[in-house]
């Protein structure tokens, strides 16, 4: 009997033993959502492709008024290219961010390009939601092409930030914060200031 | 019945978890999907009409468009499946919304589907088993951004008896 008893305590002390290993092995697997958080630079949702440091690729897209726009068109100048679509939330809520920042660092050359995402929506609706959030800057109808130059953007919003060389100073996925996007734009005008001194 | 996580298993599995860590080392596998089905075998019977229930569930952290969003520049979660032989489906009937509003933009009513959801189809299937295939189309965003679109295969089998 007292050997009964024995076993049945150890089994049940294995069963218990079994199981915590396993639910431990189960933890040590999981990994939680980390939604971009707006105090981390670049706050990205997700693995994203590396960008910066590298010269940002070369495009050259149609504007919602028709024109061809290229980004060496602003050859020189700090440039975000900030790619959105109709459906996505949190790319509207900072785009009038962008717009009030657009013209508080205009002095400084710095110009924004409004990628849209979502070109099956129609240019009519993609105008629409855009003066729907004030922007004044250029709204340019994506190709397919640029995405994947861009690394495939899998989240939006995606913004790059393009100092006056033309590389890429800092990428974000997913909504910051209003202060969090300053500090990008004027790290980004601040970038390759130095060897532009005199040359604009 | 029984229930497999199959498809779940295989279209969400490590891709679905590795893209939702956020930092990460090394290159990872893009997400692939922030919905998974629940794959069954549904029990009819034949030539009758009996309403399939397929069960799907959105990834935490995430919510997806319901099939009535508040607004036409969302993209509703729609199923469509493909004409099987011996199998009629009539149109789906999918589960209420719950509301939502980003916590940026309060007075932004969104209707969404988080956790589990349920999409019924109405069918007639003869004798026999069927498998019947289909899609899921689903926009899906979290607290801070937004995913594009995604299409997540469906197959689920009919026996009728």
């Amino acid at each position: 009997m007292v050997v009964g008893v024995a076993l049945l305590l150890w089994a049940g002390w294995h069963n218990l033993r079994e199981r915590r290993l396993a639910m431990q092995q189960a933890r040590d697997k999981q990994v939680v959502l980390i939604p971009a958080k707006p105090d981390e630079a670049g706050g990205e949702a997700g693995s994203l492709p590396q960008m910066r440091g590298k010269t940002a690729p070369a495009f050259a897209l149609t504007s919602l008024d028709g024109k061809k726009v290229s980004l060496a068109d602003y050859k020189g100048r700090p440039v975000l290219v900030n790619f959105w679509a109709t459906w996505c939330g949190p790319c509207k809520v900072e785009m009038p961010w962008f717009e009030e920042f657009r013209k508080q660092y205009a002095a400084q050359g710095f110009e924004i390009l409004g990628l849209a995402d979502d070109v099956d929506a129609g240019k009519d609706v993609i105008a629409k939601v855009a003066g729907k959030t004030g922007v004044t800057y250029p709204i340019l109808l994506t190709d397919g092409k640029v995405q994947t130059a861009y690394g495939g953007l899998d989240v939006l919003p995606m913004s790059f930030y393009v100092d006056r060389n033309g590389v890429i100073v800092e990428q974000t996925a997913g909504l910051g914060s209003k202060d969090q996007i300053e500090a990008n734009i004027k790290k980004t005008i601040a970038s390759g200031s130095s060897t532009q001194a005199g040359g604009q | 019945m029984t229930r497999s996580y199959l498809l779940a298993g295989l279209l969400l599995g490590p891709s679905f978890l590795v893209a939702q860590q956020g930092t990460l080392t090394s290159p990872a596998a893009k997400p692939k999907q922030y919905v998974s089905f629940a794959t069954e075998e549904h029990a009819v019977k034949a030539g009758k009409k009996s309403v399939i229930e397929l069960h799907f569930k959105v990834g935490e952290g995430f919510h997806v468009n319901s099939h009535t969003p508040k607004s036409e520049l969302l993209i509703p979660t729609n199923l469509t499946l493909k004409p099987a032989p011996d199998v009629t489906a009539s149109a789906p009937e999918y589960s209420a919304g719950t509301a939502y509003s980003f916590s940026f933009e309060p007075n932004e009513k969104l209707d969404v589907y988080t956790g589990a959801f349920t999409v019924k189809v109405p069918v007639v299937a003869e004798a026999g088993s069927h498998t019947v295939d289909g899609v899921l189309r689903y926009q899906a965003c979290d607290n801070a951004a937004c995913y594009p679109p995604k299409s997540l295969p469906v197959e689920f089998v009919v026996n009728a008896k």
